[in-house]
């Protein structure tokens, strides 16, 4: 259970559904107790106007007259019929309703004794009640059982009723109680959700922060998470600058040394210089390394790459303004890169200078994404030249990873060691080869992207 | 040819304008933004060299400002800010090339000599005008394949004709070419040196390559060559 309005509502709608349970138990149970006692008033009251109603008959039976019968023991099949049995004579006095309706009324009873039982009567089901009495008239000692049965179907029916109507009302009850409390839930947690969808937005750099005006339980959190993006935002541009001034401050100085060298022609030249050389190479290449910033920040908007090469495209070909050279850019339209426009203006220009370096005639880059893949590698750029094309030897030691700046491949410098870091560090990959259509190297870089 | 080279780095730009002045410039120096916007905006140069990181103006200021003043002469970036991103940045603001810090003096004179050429037109370092070939990079010229022994001067002026061959050029934008701001000036001496080149390139005086436009200037008559 992962949502926390999916795991209110179960806990909440067991209880209900068990107390409703319980509620529909008690109140059936009432019910039968009520209609089983009315049953029995009936057939009390049946049995007394019975008694005090049969008069001994010429052939010897117990009847009752036909007159002081009960208007459903007159009729046939009314769900209520009678018996008397003389213990003298076995004569069996039977009620006009019971024509026809073979009901066994059981065995004759001792006088005194009581007796309740249930029967079926065909289809209907039956409660019988059966008394034995003893008394003297005028032939003398008489034992008379007297019975009476009442059909069950009315009550039962009555039962069904009830239980259906309390069934139809308890549910109807609690759907609407479930439905009133999702809608409440929906309304308490409108503003977790709501933080939830703020935070994508975030995520994916359409906004910056969080926004105010979340309720008091909430507002903390989105306070802090703000305070959080926004000093992580601020620490690693610090961070970024103050590397990056790093850089620039010991460069200066190496080039005074270099500049002071040369000037006076000193044997020292030639053992400072390979030196300055590395000094150089390294700065290069670590703080640079260091200084990318090697994945999206949370907030950051995703970057558009057909900007960047156009600018970039531009600058090469003012660098390279002396070379005839064609620069193609073949981008897909409403690239995205999720990540820092520095990093993929280093990645990309390092690329390009490498590709108008190394070719004869022909540079081109073609960006394109595809949503089949991962995130961290949904953007494919490739950049192609039609130059002299790399070994295979120097593909692999391209791509080996903690290569150092000086152990770099010669003449493709520290720009494809810096382009290597940058990729790893976005989880994306490079995939160097020989181009098909232009006959040189070819750089494949698959990035995140969208 | 004259270059300006601002930087703020005493050693840096003292080291630029020796070699830059053993290498044929003529130099004039700023260290600081501010001085090195007027420079550039007040001298006739032939190219200048902007640091990026320059006290009271900025490199990137002073490289704009120079453009809005539609100043054509090619400016190369040093930096030590290499990331694409500041590459870029200059670049667009008008500069035509750069060069990383720490940076090899012989990786600004060719980018230097690189950048004239393309100004004046010129795709190859060796200029070529019918008889009359000039080396840039090795600073050597050759008439009919014959070497020439030139004087730094004499070398300068006929750079200067040669990489804008075809073109008039003044007497005055000569001298400013031969002189930074502090040197004594003397116009009468072009037309010496032009005289001696032209009695070096031409000893019979029948191919007749520098033109004198009386009132004007000089013109380099020789048509360029197709360069291979």
């Amino acid at each position: 259970m992962h949502s926390l309005s999916r795991r209110l509502l179960v806990t909440v709608s067991v209880p209900l559904a068990l107390f409703f349970g319980v509620m529909m138990a008690v109140l059936d149970n009432g019910f039968r107790e009520l209609t089983d006692r009315s049953l029995q008033q009936l057939l009390d009251s049946q049995m007394v106007a019975l008694i005090a109603a049969a008069e001994p008959q010429p052939d010897g039976k117990y009847a009752p007259e036909s007159n002081d019968l009960a208007a459903r023991l007159r009729t046939p099949r009314s769900g209520l019929y009678a018996q008397i049995v003389s213990a003298r004579n076995k004569a069996v006095w039977r009620s006009p309703s019971s024509a026809g309706a073979p009901i066994d009324f059981g065995r004759p009873l001792a006088p005194g004794s009581r007796d309740f039982v249930y029967s079926t009567n065909g289809h209907e089901r039956i409660e019988i009640e059966s008394r034995g009495i003893e008394f003297e008239d005028r032939t003398g000692h008489v034992q008379l059982t007297f019975s009476v049965a009442a059909s069950l179907t009315p009550y039962e029916q009555q039962l069904w009723a009830f239980r259906r109507q309390l069934f139809g009302w308890f549910s109807g009850l609690m759907l609407v109680l479930l439905a009133a409390l999702a809608g409440l839930l929906r309304w308490v947690l409108s503003p977790v959700r709501r933080m939830e969808r703020e935070i994508h937005e975030v995520e994916e750099g359409r906004s910056e922060a969080l926004g105010a005006g979340y309720p008091r339980e909430l507002s903390g959190v989105a306070t802090n998470l703000n305070t959080l993006l926004i000093g992580e935002r601020n620490r690693v541009s610090r961070y970024r600058d103050t590397l990056g001034n790093l850089a620039h401050s010991l460069k200066t100085p190496l080039a005074v040394m270099r500049a002071a060298l040369a000037s006076n022609n000193s044997v020292s030249g030639a053992v400072l210089n390979p030196e300055i050389d590395r000094m150089s190479a390294i700065i290069e290449h670590q703080l640079k390394r260091a200084a990318a910033s090697g994945g999206a920040l949370l907030g950051q908007a995703p970057v558009d790459i057909g900007e960047i090469l156009t600018e970039l495209r531009s600058a090469l070909l003012k660098v390279y303004a002396g070379k005839d050279l064609s620069i193609e850019l073949v981008v897909a339209p409403g690239c995205q890169f999720v990540g820092d426009r520095g990093d993929l203006t280093e990645l990309l220009g390092n690329l390009l200078d490498n590709g108008c370096k190394w070719c004869r005639v022909v540079v081109r880059l073609t960006a394109s994404v595809d949503g089949s893949f991962a995130t961290r590698e949904r953007l494919s750029i490739v950049v192609e030249d039609d130059g002299p094309g790399i070994s295979s030897e120097d593909r692999i030691r391209i791509g080996q990873r903690g290569v150092r700046a000086d152990e770099a491949v010669p003449g493709h410098g520290i720009g494809l060691a810096m382009v290597q870091d940058t990729v790893e560090m976005y989880g994306g990959t490079l995939t160097i080869g020989e181009s098909a259509t232009l006959g040189g190297a070819r750089f494949a870089l698959r990035l995140p992207g969208r | 040819m004259r270059v300006l080279v601002i930087e703020d780095e005493i050693a840096l730009r003292d080291s630029l304008k020796e070699q830059l002045a053993a290498a044929g410039f003529t130099v004039d120096v700023a260290s600081d933004g501010e001085e090195g916007l007027f420079a550039a905006l007040e001298f006739p140069l032939d190219v200048a060299i902007v640091d990026l990181g320059l006290p009271k103006v900025s490199g990137l200021e002073v490289i704009r400002q120079v453009r809005a003043q539609r100043k054509s002469y090619p400016i190369l970036i040093l930096t030590a800010r290499d990331r694409w991103q500041d590459k870029v940045e200059g670049l667009q603001a008008g500069a035509d090339d750069y060069v990383a810090k720490p940076f090899h003096f012989e990786e600004v004179l060719a980018r230097v000599q690189a950048l004239l050429r393309r100004a004046g037109g010129w795709a190859s370092p060796e200029l070529v005008c019918g008889a009359v070939a000039l080396d840039t990079r090795a600073q050597t010229v050759k008439v009919n394949g014959a070497p020439v022994e030139l004087t730094t001067f004499e070398y300068r002026i006929l750079e200067h004709l040669m990489l804008r061959a075809g073109e008039v050029i003044s007497k005055t934008e000569l001298t400013e070419r031969l002189y930074d701001e502090e040197s004594e000036r003397d116009s009468n001496v072009i037309e010496v040196l032009v005289g001696r080149l032209r009695r070096k390139l031409d000893p019979q005086d029948t191919v007749k390559p520098i033109e004198t436009l009386r009132g004007r200037g000089y013109r380099f008559a020789l048509a360029r060559s197709p360069t291979t």
